[in-house]
């Protein structure tokens, strides 16, 4: 019962809220409509062109902090994009959204000006009304007469004539309850129609974002591929093939009665020790064991201990991620850490791990000579780049991730990188 | 024999260095990259050299490359190709300039030592080697070529392919040389293919028709 007076309360106060933010805002619809009518109208005649661009963008101002304001009661109507304001008004009238939004302007500057308006006079009016007996004395008027303008003359000499007000009041109460809600909904329909962008604009976008990225998670997915086969074939193959030419010498010297057959069993041995090694090693550049037994923050621990450069972890506590997630996590700071140690000639590095709601962020720092450029991009384009930083920004760009990059020559570098995690 | 290796995979060159050295072959240098091997084939004039296909800079077709201007420089020379992995369009290019004296086999083929030093042998003889592994590979796409080969026809075309002779056709497959003999004329009459009984011609003539019918 608690819960529904709770949410009875919240309702009406973002009601109350719209109403009369629109009151606010349908005056400066107003302003802007008469700037942009007066502008549009000295656009005919050249000489007003210039004055084009400030007219549209205080009309876009304005259409934005309508957006902004109705956002905080209904998130259907979303934030403003950054997208700036048409700077005439042949571009104006060509763009879509544009035209919509001149014409929420006009339509909020007049009808939404006037109902607002109403709106709040009619809540003044029923304060005013349901008050009326605590201050009916403090009124100066001839006569004391209720400023009422339904009726002339009311004349309220003590409480008992006072008390039809109150009940003057409880019927505006009533009729408020109703319009007042009806006129909100009507600001925010509004807005969704006329400054919302039509609902494919943001699909197409997002689709053209999500392919995008869906590319660049095929093209890291085909480097780790690449990658990992060279790995294989460098490592493993080759020192398997050269076991068996061992074990094939071994073979032919024991047919002949050479003693140099145990010799070359042993380097045979030797060999195979060294491919199992080179192998352990690789499948824990894959996919670490400890990822999906300890997790990420075990894991990181073991890579910052491993790494030749005095290192230090910093994680509050991360929680589970989805397994790519953590495992891009997990490759960044190895690829990160070890062009520390190859490179970056540091003496201390540090490797920071937080997680605030949706949001990993991940930072890698050394005092190190730096020197690796790049820019804050999202998978983007940086020029003199190796490849391991552009392995980094492919798999994080793969899962929609950010990496910002500060390394200037000289200075300290510092990898800084966003992923979202959860759904 | 005088032999020079080049194998840019330290392991594998050393391992064939040390192997040919006890089967009292001479290696007269063993060095990783084909700028080193053309200059050491002109300074030591070997016999045969063995060349690996990927090497520095690019690890594409350096060997392939390499082979074939030494091959320009040393008409005479014997090379045996050696490749980690299978590589079909390799052979047959290689082979396609005239396959007598060339070899191509897979790197694990040499801890087969006894049937590696035959290879080495047949091709310092003139003949020519395919990889049994590349020629199954090669027969396997063009099945709809060949299906009008009997069995018996397909297994003598492979040994064929791969560069044996008769005897040693009849010897593998443990029939008379005359049977082989029939079959080859056969395959050939049904291939439309001209018949020889050089191994080297054989050997082309089988790449040929097997390149010409890619995809069929």
């Amino acid at each position: 019962m608690s819960i529904g007076v709770r949410t009875g309360l919240r309702s009406t106060g973002s009601v109350l809220r719209i109403v009369f933010g629109g009151l606010g805002t349908g005056v400066l619809a107003l302003v802007a409509l008469l700037v942009v009518l007066v502008a549009g109208l000295l656009a005919l005649l050249v000489v007003g062109r210039r004055l084009a661009p400030a007219a549209l963008a205080t009309a876009h101002g304005v259409a934005d902090r309508e957006r902004r304001r109705l956002h905080r009661v209904d998130p259907v109507v979303l934030l403003p994009a950054d997208t700036p304001p048409p700077r005439s008004f042949r571009a104006a009238l060509q763009d879509a959204d544009a035209r919509r939004e001149l014409g929420w302007l006009a339509l909020h500057g007049t009808l939404g000006l006037v109902l607002s308006g109403l709106g709040v006079l009619a809540v003044l009016y029923v304060l005013q009304d349901l008050t009326f007996p605590l201050w009916f004395r403090l009124i100066t008027l001839p006569d004391r007469t209720y400023p009422w303008p339904q009726v002339d003359g009311w004349i309220a000499r003590d409480l008992p004539s006072a008390l039809p007000a109150v009940l003057w009041g409880l019927v505006l109460l009533a009729v408020a309850a109703i319009a007042l809600p009806v006129i909100a909904r009507v600001q925010r329909a509004a807005a969704r129609q006329l400054l919302n962008p039509p609902p494919g604009a943001d699909l197409r976008l997002r689709v053209t974002e999500l392919t995008a990225s869906r590319a660049a998670a095929l093209e890291a997915h085909a480097a780790e591929l690449r990658r990992i086969e060279r790995v294989l074939h460098d490592g493993a193959q080759s020192r398997l093939v050269a076991v068996s030419v061992l074990l094939g010498v071994a073979r032919r010297a024991v047919e002949r009665g050479d003693a140099d057959a145990v010799q070359h069993l042993d380097r045979a041995q030797a060999a195979v020790e060294d491919a199992l090694l080179d192998l352990r090693g690789t499948i824990r550049e894959i996919l670490p064991p400890v990822l999906h037994d300890r997790g990420l923050a075990a894991a990181l621990e073991g890579l910052v201990q491993r790494c030749a450069v005095p290192c230090t972890l910093e994680t509050t506590a991360v929680g589970r991620c989805p397994a790519s997630i953590e495992a891009t996590v997990y490759y960044v700071v190895a690829e990160a850490l070890a062009n520390v140690a190859r490179h970056s000639r540091a003496t201390r590095a540090r490797v920071a791990l937080r997680r605030e709601g949706d949001e990993l962020t991940l930072v890698i720092e050394d005092d190190g000579v730096g020197g690796a450029e790049g820019t804050a991009v999202t998978g983007g384009s940086a020029s003199a780049e190796g490849s391991g930083l552009r392995g980094i920004r492919q798999r994080v760009a793969a899962h929609d991730g950010v990496v910002r990059m500060s390394s200037p020559a000289g200075g300290p570098t510092r990898i800084e990188v966003e992923l979202p995690c959860g759904s | 024999m005088r032999i020079l290796i080049a194998e840019d995979d330290a392991l594998l060159r050393e391992g064939l260095a040390l192997l040919l050295r006890a089967e009292s072959h001479e290696v007269v240098g063993a060095v990783g990259t084909p700028d080193e091997f053309l200059a050491a084939l002109d300074a030591t004039a070997p016999d045969l050299a063995v060349v690996d296909v990927r090497m520095p800079p690019t690890w594409s077709d350096e060997g392939v490359r390499a082979a074939a201007e030494a091959r320009r420089r040393r008409p005479g020379l014997a090379i045996m190709v050696l490749s980690a992995s299978v590589e079909p369009a390799f052979a047959t290019e290689l082979l396609a300039s005239g396959p007598a004296g060339l070899g191509y086999l897979l790197k694990e083929r040499v801890g087969r030592v006894a049937e590696f030093l035959d290879a080495l042998d047949r091709i310092a003889a003139g003949g020519s080697v395919l990889d049994p592994e590349v020629v199954a590979q090669l027969f396997t796409r063009r099945e709809v070529a060949l299906d009008r080969l009997t069995d018996g026809e397909r297994r003598v075309l492979g040994l064929m392919a791969e560069g044996l002779g008769n005897r040693a056709i009849a010897a593998r497959l443990v029939v008379t040389e005359a049977a082989v003999h029939k079959h080859v004329r056969n395959i050939f009459a049904k291939l439309d293919l001209a018949p020889t009984d050089e191994v080297d011609r054989r050997v082309a003539a089988v790449l040929e028709h097997l390149r010409a019918t890619e995809g069929r």
